[in-house]
């Protein structure tokens, strides 16, 4: 099976958006006739999996190699380099082309930046002489669909960059990825933004908006395609990645980590005899089996794929024993042809088990679920205390801590454990891990992920009115997006769902006697706005919010209408998950396309933040 | 008949009819054509006019001052100069392609002026060819270039007067000056050089860069030779009298003819490409390919202004254009004609004369309609008469309602291009264009060249009505009127300017600015790129005009990080050299002093800080640095330290500081003591453990003292430490030493990890909670005692989960039979 996902069914045509692509980047290697060495960034290659198969990148002449600090050897005599724009890139190249120059070699040299070309890099080359040498281009890669109803603006943004060092460029793409939609799918109507990434994202689209106008009646796209984009920035619901996913997506990216749509782990896990190979399994919607199951609570995939192997069986019996017509025999064969998918995926739940059995994992459990319901402090704090003791890994106590800090509001400055000896949870990671981590903890702070204790806590407030906890979830038949955490509705996910079904401001809602949704939204970090654009707002149907459509209005129209909702910094499948669940309720008069940045868990999204002092 | 009065103007040439309307009388007066040196450019362009300075002044009848003056084609003056021009007599001027006027002095400088008589530009074919002896005796211009023949019998070629360089032909050894020359552009020359000819002798000499080639032996002396338009043919006049008509390279001939005089005449010029005119004093003669020629007489000087397809002649008092007559005119206009047009064109005259012979005509060519009423079409096309235009086209249209086979877009295409046509026809525009030529030339160059010729209001038109960008005729206009403008108040300006932006939708704002700015308006370029929509175009000119401050707020504005580098960049080459070599060495080594300054100058003292522990670390990991680093690190950090304590918010990092100089220390004297470099840079807890390890127990107790770590800490520390180097016996006496303060949890711990199940059960039961005595138990697979704890501990939860992790080991009651090898797995049942 290929990486390469297939698109057919994706709401907005997507195949169009991927062929784009495909046929820029080979357009570029074609354009340099005969041999070349292909130099990719590490960091693309990817993405670049999910777009042309490698054969097809050799076809049209090219050797392949990755971009690393040594100088790149090659018999080619052109070189093409496909980069992300980032200033220390630049050095790699400059140290091929010196290394080149050093030798007497003379190659023809070009430079390729994914999405654009930055003054930034440039500066770089033209400071260490080799702008001259280079012919320089784009590769406007700004948006990439991942599956049929994820698109990735593949950015290789973290957190930490928008959060703590206050770099808006991946923000910038991020509009500009939108905009380039709105050429092929026409202007967004409604927009809603929270969060101060996501806000300004919106800001920007509408200056882009006028700055070069996606023009609604030369196109031909008489009414948008997409009606509503919601964008939420991570820093909204920094609690939802923390936790432990517990869908069956979730949970293999946790244990496993996903990579650009595939898992890789040791074949023999896979039921291959090779000992020590690596092989990689491709998780997307063209698995037919893992498209059913890859949205479920772990616990329910498990009795899926029982009942599946059940059904199988009883079949087989029934083969062997009794007399079977010939188109039952089809019947079965056709069954049958499951069978790979079905093993694959045995093999790989399987493989989760071994994880999901150990006690260590339900007593983690139920800690996240002690500290999302923020009752019992002093067990929170002695089982955090514990696992810094015990030295366990850093990004697994940051993951408690970081939930225990949003919770708490703050961590304490002292506090007493019950041999009356004074505990500073700051100190004390220090110890275990090593003074450099004072970095780690600015970082944070920074991000306000952690934060001292100082203001009332909000927490409380937030999940109460949003019903964030949700007793006696049925992960078997759920009603709920709750059922992704087994209990815990996502913050993000509720915001959604409320922000499609009313909208976010001046509405007071009936779930919500007391307060309005804007209050609690302004419990939140980030500012928040709601805007109309493209003119539509004279277009009757547009005017009114798109919940208050009644659905016989929608079916006359003959599709459901889109939501757009973009992830800005990283969203986890969970999550995705959820959205997926959101979008197939009944009643549900949309259909939800989800854009990311990337994909997330607790530890990857922490990674960013660990100190880099001693490495 | 309107018919018959058509065809009386035209003459017969072989089986050709040719004609030449009046196009224009000309608006100038007193321009005598043979009192100056005229250019004409072809596609109806300009007309140049300068008095020719090899003729006698009449100082009465004429100014003494020189003055190169410009018309148009109908003889409109559009402006003037005087010409003062140092460099000796004007050998030759000529319009080039893109409308500039070249002119060539005898001391080989050539003069290019625009349309309106403005000097663009000068350059010299090579001063150090030039002086008294050697001036340019003659020019062959073509529309991008000339060639000149001097008096040292040198040629030389200017191939691009884009890129005005000259490149001296080969010497072709001359001894005097040829009878006549010819050039073949370099865009039709085989060479894909320039190729000229030149009448040497008795025979043709064809001149290139790289070398000469004799042609057309024993031809005899050619008095003059002329290139048709896509140098295939040249026609030339004889020593004795004939005209010949040659390929250009001379080996087959298709004209000869032999003319009353010998005397070469005044102007030969190609007439389309399948006639030849030959001007002597006041006869012009066409010649075709066979049968008499055609005589025409002229009682005035005329010039032959040759174009793709005729030739206009310009006299003192007319332009007239002769053209062969389009073979669909000829069959509506010969007399005599009953071919269908010509019925068509006859039904129509009845028609409007309520004429039932009207319906008789069309009856007869019913079946040939559609042909008709192209041909009607093609004709109008071809008129220049607007009321003929008119009548042809309502003949088309009249047929056109009686048949359905008619392609109805010829029509509108046609009506569509007279009305170009028509408007720049007009005397005040004096643009005589035909429709061959229009089509050659395309509708962008002719709004270029209305707009080159400052008729921006009818440029705007046209563009609008033929569909094309107004923006480029918006574009020239702001940037002619702000040229103009210069005593126009900046805001009243601008207003004017922004009334007539408006009208193009998505125009760059920021190049009106910036043609504002070159000049000399800062101001107002300032105040346009205000309403510049697009930030990527507005940032780089607010940083060319000097705004550096405003460009840094539209550039954070936008979004975009890389302009706001753009900015940040610019700012820091421009201003301030120290800061921009700080900047650049920040880069270049990725060294903290720049953003140390900056952060000191900001009084971020805590992030100066930061940086210099970071840099500590830096030290560690330099290789150079092996072994000396350990001093300066400590002083780093003490250094972090002292700038923390400056506020009061930084108390803990301080303390941090401190304690990471102190861990150094103590892993610096543990390294020493142990002779292991094996300390430096881990966690206290790292350091107890590998103490431990190393059975250096009173190591161990000091760093735990030093940074008073917790009991719990340590017991967990020293459990697993124990468990890792297998030492159960000093694991024992540990949990000995005293009753564990939080009890004997990291004992059991140490030994399961270490699955070490005889070691654990020494501890467990000493738990005190009985649920954690029954989780230890099933931990290592004692599942009774585990039931028994749990059932103590009477948590039902717990109970069951015991029960369930149990059910996974007995694996024996599995529903999963195999159904096939791969499909047995039994950890799911």
């Amino acid at each position: 099976m290929s990486q390469i996902p297939n698109l057919e069914n994706a709401p907005i045509n997507l195949t169009e958006i991927r062929t784009r692509a495909q046929t820029e980047l080979l357009n570029i290697l074609r354009d340099i006739k005969g041999d070349k060495c292909l130099v990719i960034d590490p960091k693309l290659s990817g993405a670049l999996s999910l777009l042309v198969q490698s054969s097809e990148l050799k076809e049209n002449g090219a050797e392949l190699r990755h971009l690393t600090a040594e100088p790149i050897q090659t018999e080619r005599t052109k070189v093409v380099f496909l980069v992300r724009a980032q200033p220390d890139l630049m050095r790699f190249i400059c140290s091929t082309i010196h290394n080149d120059t050093s030798k007497g070699l003379h190659r023809e040299y070009y430079l390729y930046f994914v999405p654009r070309r930055l003054v930034s890099c440039e500066n770089v080359l033209a400071e260490e002489k080799v702008r001259e040498l280079l012919n320089i281009g784009e590769f406007a890669l700004y948006t990439l669909p991942l599956d049929e109803d994820v698109i990735s603006f593949e950015l290789d943004l973290t957190e930490k960059e928008s959060l703590v060092e206050g770099d808006e460029t991946a923000v910038w793409n991020i509009a500009k990825a939108i905009h380039n939609l709105e050429f092929s799918c026409g202007v967004i109507p409604n927009v809603r933004a929270k969060g101060k990434g996501a806000a300004r994202v919106a800001d920007i689209l509408t200056r882009m908006q006028t700055e070069e106008s996606v023009n609604t009646s030369n196109m031909g796209i008489p009414l948008p395609e997409i009606n509503t984009l919601v964008l939420l920035d991570r820093e909204v619901d920094m609690i939802t990645p923390m936790l432990t996913q517990l869908t069956y997506e979730g949970l293999i990216d946790e244990f496993l980590g996903v990579k650009n749509g595939a898992v890789e782990l040791d074949a023999s896990i896979m039921g291959n005899q090779q000992e020590g190979k690596k092989a990689k399994v491709p998780l997307n919607s063209s698995d037919k089996l893992f498209r059913e199951t890859r949205d479920l609570n772990f616990e329910v995939v498990v009795q899926v794929l029982r009942q599946k192997a059940t059904s199988m069986k009883q079949d087989y019996t029934e083969i062997s024993t009794n007399t079977q017509t010939v188109s039952e025999l089809k019947d079965f064969v056709k069954k049958l042809n499951s069978l790979p998918e079905m093993t694959r995926h045995i093999n790989l739940a399987q493989h989760l088990t071994t994880f999901t059995s150990k006690s260590v994992f339900a007593e983690r459990l139920d800690m996240e679920q002690t500290l999302v319901e923020a009752q019992s402090y002093d067990i929170c704090f002695d089982y955090i205390e514990e696992l810094l003791c015990k030295q366990e890994p850093l990004e697994k106590v940051l993951r408690l801590l970081i939930l225990f800090s949003i919770t708490n509001s703050g961590l304490p400055k002292k506090h007493f454990d019950y041999l009356r000896q004074v505990v500073h949870i700051e100190r004390e990671l220090l110890i275990s891990y090593g003074p450099e981590h004072i970095n780690t903890l600015d970082s944070l702070e920074k991000a306000g992920l952690l934060r001292k204790q100082d203001s009332r806590g909000n927490w409380l407030t937030i999940k109460r009115a949003l019903q964030l906890l949700v007793e006696d979830t049925d992960t078997t038949n759920p009603n709920d997006i709750s059922y992704v955490f087994s209990g815990y509705a996502p913050l993000s996910i509720r915001l959604v769902q409320h922000a499609i079904r009313s909208g976010w401001l001046h509405l007071s809602m009936s779930s919500f006697p007391r307060r309005s949704l804007e209050e609690i939204l302004k419990l939140l970090p980030g500012p928040q706005l709601e805007t109309k654009r493209g003119g539509f707002s004279s277009i009757p149907s547009y005017d009114t919010l798109p919940g208050s459509l009644n659905s016989s209005e929608k079916l006359a129209n003959g599709r459901r209408d889109l939501v757009l909702v973009v992830f800005v910094g990283g969203v986890t499948f969970a999550e995705i998950s959820a959205l997926r669940f959101l979008s197939s309720q009944e009643g549900m008069a949309y259909d939800l396309i989800i854009g990311i940045t990337k994909v997330v868990n607790g530890r990857t999204l922490i990674e960013t933040f660990i100190s880099d002092w001693d490495k | 008949m309107a018919g018959v009065t058509v065809a009386a103007e035209w003459q017969l040439l072989y089986n050709r009819y040719y004609r030449k309307p009046e196009l224009y009388q000309m608006e100038w007066k007193q321009v005598d054509l043979t009192r100056n040196k005229i250019a004409c450019a072809p596609f109806a362009g300009p007309i140049a006019a300068i008095r020719d300075d090899a003729k006698i002044v009449h100082l009465y009848a004429e100014s003494a001052l020189r003055k190169l003056r410009i018309f148009t084609s109908s003889g409109r003056l559009t402006a003037e100069c005087v010409w003062r021009n140092p460099g000796g007599r004007l050998i030759g001027m000529s319009w080039t392609d893109d409308l500039t006027l070249a002119c060539i002095t005898q001391d080989g400088t050539v003069y290019s002026y625009s349309v309106h008589a403005e000097l663009l530009s000068t350059f010299s074919l090579g001063k150090e060819c030039f002086n008294f002896d050697n001036s340019v005796v003659d020019c062959v211009f073509w529309g991008n270039g000339v060639v000149c023949i001097t008096e040292g019998l040198e040629i030389l070629a200017v191939p691009d007067f884009k890129a005005p360089r000259a490149v001296k032909l080969a010497d072709c050894g001359l001894e005097e000056l040829p009878h006549c020359m010819a050039v073949i552009e370099p865009g039709y020359a085989k060479s894909g050089g320039v190729e000229v000819l030149l009448g040497v002798g008795d025979h043709v000499l064809l001149v290139e860069e790289g070398g000469i080639k004799p042609l057309a032996a024993g031809i005899g002396p050619l008095q003059k030779m002329v290139l048709s338009r896509k140098g295939e043919f040249v026609a030339s006049f004889t020593h004795d009298g004939r005209l010949l008509v040659m390929s250009s390279d001379f080996s087959r001939e298709f004209i000869d003819y032999t003319c009353e005089s010998a005397l070469p005449p005044d102007q030969l010029a190609w007439c389309g490409s399948d006639a030849v005119l030959l001007y002597w004093d006041d006869m012009l003669l066409m010649v075709g390919p066979y049968d008499e020629p055609v005589r025409y007489i002229y009682d005035e000087p005329i010039i032959l202004i040759p174009e793709c397809d005729g030739v206009r002649i310009l006299s003192n008092t007319t332009m007239e254009f002769l053209h062969r007559v389009p073979d669909s005119t000829v069959s509506i206009f010969h007399i005599g004609s009953t071919s269908p047009p010509a019925l068509l064109y006859d039904a129509l005259e009845h028609f409007d004369r309520r004429s039932a012979k009207a319906a008789e005509n069309l009856k007869l060519i019913q079946s040939s309609l559609p042909e008709a009423v192209e041909s009607c079409v093609d004709a109008a096309g071809y008129e220049f008469d607007i009321s003929l235009q008119r009548t042809l086209l309502r003949a088309a249209s009249y047929g056109q309602t009686f048949s359905s086979h008619v392609r109805r877009d010829s029509l509108r295409e046609i009506c569509q291009m007279l009305r170009v046509l028509n408007a720049v026809r007009d005397v005040d525009i004096g643009i005589p264009l035909s429709l061959q030529q229009y089509k050659l030339l395309t509708p962008s160059v002719l709004i270029n060249r209305l707009i080159n010729a400052h008729k921006h209001l009818l440029a705007l038109r046209l563009s609008e009505y033929l569909g094309l960008s107004q923006e480029v005729v918006i574009m020239h206009w702001t940037r002619t009127k702000i040229s103009a403008s210069a005593v126009i108040p900046d805001a009243t300006l601008l207003q004017i300017l922004l009334d007539k932006l408006k009208i193009c939708k998505g125009i760059s704002y920021a190049a009106v600015a910036a043609h504002a700015d070159k000049r000399g308006r800062r101001k107002l370029a300032a105040m346009l790129v205000e309403h510049e929509p697009c930030s990527s175009k507005q940032v780089p000119l607010l940083l060319s005009i000097g705004e550096e401050y405003s460009a840094l707020v539209k550039a954070t504005e936008s979004g975009d990080t890389d302009l706001v580098y753009l900015v940040m960049f610019h700012i820091w080459k421009k201003a301030r050299p120290l800061a921009r070599d700080l900047f650049i060495k920040y880069a270049r080594c990725y060294k903290h002093e720049f953003l140390k300054d900056f952060f000191l100058s900001t009084g971020q003292l805590q992030e100066v800080a930061y940086l210099l522990w970071k840099e500590s670390w830096e030290l560690a990991k330099d290789p150079r640095a092996k072994g000396s680093s350990f001093g300066p690190r400590i002083k780093l950090i003490e250094k972090a330290s002292n700038l923390f304590a400056e506020s009061k918010e930084h108390i803990f990092e301080c303390n941090a500081a401190e304690e990471h100089a102190k861990l150094l220390r103590i892993q610096r004297e543990l390294e020493v003591t142990t002779k292991q470099a094996i300390f430096l840079d881990s966690s206290v807890s790292d350091t107890i453990r590998t103490c431990i390890v190393l059975g250096n127990h009173r190591a161990a107790n000091k760093v735990r003292a030093e940074f008073k770590v917790a009991d719990k800490r340590w017991y967990w520390l020293k459990c697993f430490a124990l468990a890792t180097i297998q030492d159960w016996d000093a694991l024992e006496k540990f949990s000995k030493e005293k009753r564990p303060p939080i009890g004997y949890r990291p004992f059991v711990e140490a030994c399961v990890e270490a699955g070490k199940k005889d070691e654990a059960l020494k501890y467990i039961p000493k738990l005190s909670d009985m649920g954690e005595r029954a989780e230890a138990y099933a931990k290592i697979g004692m599942a009774r005692e585990a039931a028994d704890a749990a059932s103590q501990s009477r948590d039902s939860e717990l109970l069951s989960r015991l029960r369930q992790s149990f059910s996974q080991n007995a694996g024996g009651s599995s529903i999963f039979d195999t159904l096939r090898d791969r499909l047995l797995f039994q950890a799911l049942s």
